[in-house]
């Protein structure tokens, strides 16, 4: 039995798909995305995009935020 | 986007300054020990924190936070802005808000504004248009006023600082002087703020001094009023040597006589004995002229004037509570030592020799040194490879008495004892080394000493020898202390250090005045000033160190790669990003293109285990920490003259103290998070390139960084003090014909899998530690790597491997039966099951078809709900 979904097609770089993937299963149980089309392309669940849009801005200001405190340490002397 | 590449503020000017009383000379000559995590010479010098005690902790505490609030003091911080000239009414038009708090529109330009080159900011900072006629005077002025923040090609960035004010005045310059010449050269009248700010510091610095005469301690002051107003004060009472009732008069002495040696005035001029008539009681006459060095600033200065001095004799065992009490009253002491007048320190015998010349810049970085004839303590920064070593050595054959030299490992104390062989004619056994393994003491009264600084700071059980050879030093007065890489040392060691030592100058020399930890936030007044910063854009133009191109190079991770990174641990993330296959083969691509240049290539790399894969894969050279002290030598012999050996791989052991003058092109794969010092040491390894002055010569400096990841936020802070230093980073996001290569390492998609399972297999236990933390050319770390990974000694084109060894073992060892390559095998035949195998064996597997996950991702979903 075939089944209708809406879908917006989501075209990006193979990192940010990534980002999605992993925001997709670690966040939004997996509600997200319908299909994984190919290096630069997704299909995902029209309500969803938002959802996947903040979750996005916010892993990508994390990626660039300092994890470790910048110790400036004596080792390589 | 990552951060724009701009130094944050955060090296401010409120972290440094100030100047602590308690420690900063050299004070009864306790024995104190030292926690030091960083310098360990052998097993003797492994120190830990356990071995202070607690009482000393808290004394380092208590001064630290004196020091703290003291440079909280005169900071010129924003908290006290506003006041009086906020008020100024204000036009606001559609620009407005893009200035935010940085909205100076009301201050009124002056008339002939265009032919100024300042702008000033009410929190110090000075903007100095390089490109105005007038801005080589005021280059000068605002080096000697100011520090300096940023030096790209057309805008400069200075800013005045307590202590920048506080070096200027040490040399001579009167707040009168400093606030005329600035107003001349400002586009706008000077704020009200700055006014207040420069007379307030000015005025209480270096208005009294500390002169070590004759072995004796002399406060100084060119005010009587201010040397009474001292007296009364009960402790300074106290201090004062009896019988010396009177405040005895003498002359200020002056520049004039002294020349530095290897300087053009030096050339026949022999220095005049300037030692006059009896000096007990500190008394001394000495003629002179004002030859200030700023006579271009001060040209009003009426040249036959002579300044009269009072002073006063302390005890020896009150200077501490003197300069302690001074600063409490509000006027810091100024440290200076007559070294012409010492009679009591024994003379030595050093001068340059004859066919050194020295170059200007260092000239002038001495010069402010000894700016008024005697010898001030303070730090000069030089760029690396700019000649730091030459400016310690004329430093010391100025001074001409005892000097102990600090430097930070073993074989920089070699390279130091050589260079003074090289540059001066000090007779070979006047210069001794102390470490490790050798302690000589010299023959005659006085002679250099070459040491490092934890032989000195280390107080636990030493031997026999090292304890006699450190009462020895104690037991003495230095005439000068050179701190080589001083960075290096946090505020809490040199404090030990300069307790121990008695000496009666210090100067620091370093590349890199900044840690991104605030530990050297007081060292520079510990030490002193920061006396003069070189230009580096200036330098490299003229020839003095290579010019170089910088380049980032940004490698997309591949979507397997990236997939782990996004779910890996941090210490994981590093090894991953550092594995990226891309950046192996950008790293692959520049080596074959440098080589085929003629280049001599180093690649560094923080991350062991990624140096070491890099380098068994594409048949290079290494060293790291646990690379035995014989196969470095024969490693960089090779690297240095054999035409086949193009490119080392480097562990952070090479970032500093490694003279490789043939290197002339550098790669870095990975590094130490966003530390702007260890960018700058590792351009330094290239600035000495032998062939810099080669027409159209470049050096080039590649830093590899994985898009994407956090490498791209801390490459862009690690850039920082490079850019501003002038350099320019171009991004290079794709290099030309890459796939082109022939051998193109991780070309297909499986091997990029089984390189992503290899990495993250072999660093499942977490990420190996560096195991050795000297210098290059430590000693020796023993051979017996866990198990024998094989792949050591496997790669093939590798230099590495000593002679022969015997070894006990068992017929089955020799057999292979308990050789690793057991397991070795084992993971190959896993990595074979993974390639061929794909999804279909078990769910869940790295490799997996697309319909697998589908189904997989159904099913969770159906958990989910």
């Amino acid at each position: 039995m075939p089944r209708a979904v809406r879908g917006v097609l989501i075209e990006c770089e193979p990192a940010i798909k990534s980002i999605l993937i992993h925001i997709d299963q670690e966040l939004l149980g997996n509600n997200a995305i319908i299909e994984d089309l190919d290096e630069t392309h997704l299909m995902v669940k029209e309500g969803m995009v938002k959802a996947l849009q903040d979750r996005l801005d916010e892993k990508l200001k994390e990626t660039y935020r300092v994890e470790q405190p910048l110790d400036d340490s004596d080792h390589d002397n | 986007m990552p951060p724009k590449r701009k130094a944050p503020g955060a090296q401010g000017g409120a972290a440094k300054a100030g100047r602590t009383s308690a420690l900063s000379t050299p004070g009864p000559a306790t024995p104190r020990s030292l926690d030091s995590s960083m310098m360990s010479e052998d097993e003797e010098e492994m120190l830990n924190d356990d071995d202070v005690d607690e009482a000393q902790k808290q004394r380092e505490d208590m001064l630290a936070k004196e020091a703290d609030q003291f440079v909280n003091k005169w900071a010129l911080t924003s908290d006290n802005a506003g006041g009086a000239e906020d008020t100024a009414p204000r036009t606001n038009d559609a620009a407005t808000p893009y200035f935010k708090k940085k909205d100076y529109s009301h201050y009124h330009l002056k008339p002939d504004h265009q032919n100024r080159p300042l702008w000033i900011e009410p929190d110090g900072t000075i903007v100095l248009e390089r490109f105005s006629p007038l801005s080589e005077q005021a280059t000068d002025f605002l080096i000697t006023i100011a520090e300096p923040k940023s030096r790209p090609a057309l805008l400069h960035e200075y800013r005045i600082t307590t202590h920048s004010l506080y070096a200027a005045v040490s040399i001579g310059l009167r707040p009168q002087d400093i606030i005329n010449t600035l107003d001349r050269f400002l586009k706008t009248p000077l704020p009200p703020r700055i006014l207040t700010f420069i007379s307030t510091c000015t005025k209480s610095y270096g208005k009294v001094k500390l002169v070590l005469k004759n072995n004796k301690y002399f406060v100084e002051s060119v005010d009587t009023q201010l040397l009474q107003q001292l007296l009364a004060n009960d402790q300074i009472k106290e201090a004062r040597v009896s019988g010396t009732t009177d405040i005895t008069t003498s002359y200020a002495p002056t520049m004039a006589g002294l020349v530095i040696p290897g300087t053009k005035n030096a050339a026949g001029v022999h220095q005049a004995d300037l030692k006059q008539g009896n000096n007990q009681n500190g008394e001394q006459a000495q003629p002179g002229t004002e030859a200030d060095v700023f006579a271009a600033l001060n040209e009003e200065d009426d040249d036959d004037e002579k300044e009269a001095v009072h002073s006063f004799e302390i005890f020896d065992s009150s200077v501490e509570t003197v300069q302690k009490v001074c600063l409490d009253i509000g006027f810091p002491i100024l440290e200076e030592y007559d070294f012409r007048n010492d009679n009591v320190n024994p003379n030595l015998e050093i001068d340059l020799r004859p066919n050194t010349l020295i170059r200007p810049y260092q000239e002038k970085s001495l010069s402010k040194m000894f700016g008024n004839g005697r010898a001030k303590s303070g730090i000069i920064v030089l760029p690396c490879g700019a000649g730091k070593t030459l400016v310690g050595i004329t430093a010391a054959c100025t001074i001409k008495k005892g000097v102990i030299v600090l430097c930070t490992s073993s074989m920089s104390v070699v390279q130091w004892r050589q260079e003074f062989l090289k540059w001066s004619n000090i007779n070979p056994d006047d210069i001794a080394v102390f470490t490790a393994d050798s302690k000589t003491k010299f023959s005659g009264s006085t002679g250099i000493i070459v040491t490092t600084y934890s032989m000195v700071t280390n107080s636990r059980e030493r031997s026999h020898d090292s304890k006699k050879m450190m009462d020895f030093l104690r037991g003495r007065e230095w005439g000068l202390m050179l701190l080589d890489e001083v960075h290096v040392v946090p505020a809490d060691v040199f404090r030990r250090v300069i307790s121990s030592i008695k000496s009666h100058s210090k100067l620091g020399l370093t590349a890199t005045l900044l840690r991104e930890d605030d530990k050297i936030s007081h060292l520079n007044f510990l030490i002193g000033p920061k006396l003069y910063e070189a230009n580096w854009m200036e330098l490299s133009q003229q020839g003095h160190i290579a010019k170089v191109q910088c380049a980032e190079v940004w490698c997309p991770m591949p979507p397997e790669f990236y997939d782990e990174y996004l779910n890996a641990k941090s210490h994981m993330k590093r090894t991953l990003y550092a594995m990226n296959p891309r950046k192996f083969q950008a790293c692959q691509y520049l080596i074959n293109y440098h080589e085929a240049r003629g280049d001599k290539i180093i690649v560094f790399s923080d991350e062991l285990y990624s140096l070491r894969q890099y380098a068994l894969k594409l048949k290079k050279v290494f060293i790291y920490g646990g690379t035995g002290q014989a196969e470095r030598m024969q490693v960089l012999e090779n690297f240095q003259h054999n035409p086949a050996v193009n490119t080392l791989f480097l562990s952070k052991i090479g970032d500093t103290s490694l003279d490789l003058p043939e290197a002339t092109c550098l790669i870095q794969i990975s590094s130490h998070f966003g530390s702007r010092r260890q960018e700058a040491q590792r351009l330094g390894r290239i600035l000495r390139a032998k062939r810099r002055n080669d027409e159209g010569f470049n050096a080039f400096f590649y830093s590899l960084v994985s898009k994407d990841t956090q490498e791209m936020y801390y490459s862009s802070k690690r850039q920082a003090f490079l850019v501003d230093q002038g350099y320019a980073f171009k991004v290079i996001t794709q290099l030309a014909n890459i796939n082109e290569t022939p051998d193109l390492a991780f070309a297909t998609p499986q091997e990029r899998r089984e390189l992503l399972q290899r990495t993250l297999v072999d660093n499942d236990r977490g990420p190996e530690q560096e195991v050795e933390t000297d210098d290059l050319f430590g000693k020796e770390q023993p051979r017996s790597r866990k198990g024998g990974k094989g792949g050591r000694k496997a790669g093939g084109g590798n230099k590495n491997g000593g002679g022969v060894r015997r070894t006990a073992g068992t017929l089955g060892e020799l057999s292979g039966g308990q050789d690793m390559a057991y397991i070795e095998q084992n993971k190959a035949a896993n990595k074979g099951l993974k390639g061929a195998g794909g999804g279909g064996k078990k769910a869940g597997a790295g490799a997996q078809n697309a319909f697998f996950k589908k189904i997989q991702r159904e099913v969770e979903k159906g958990k989910g709900r």
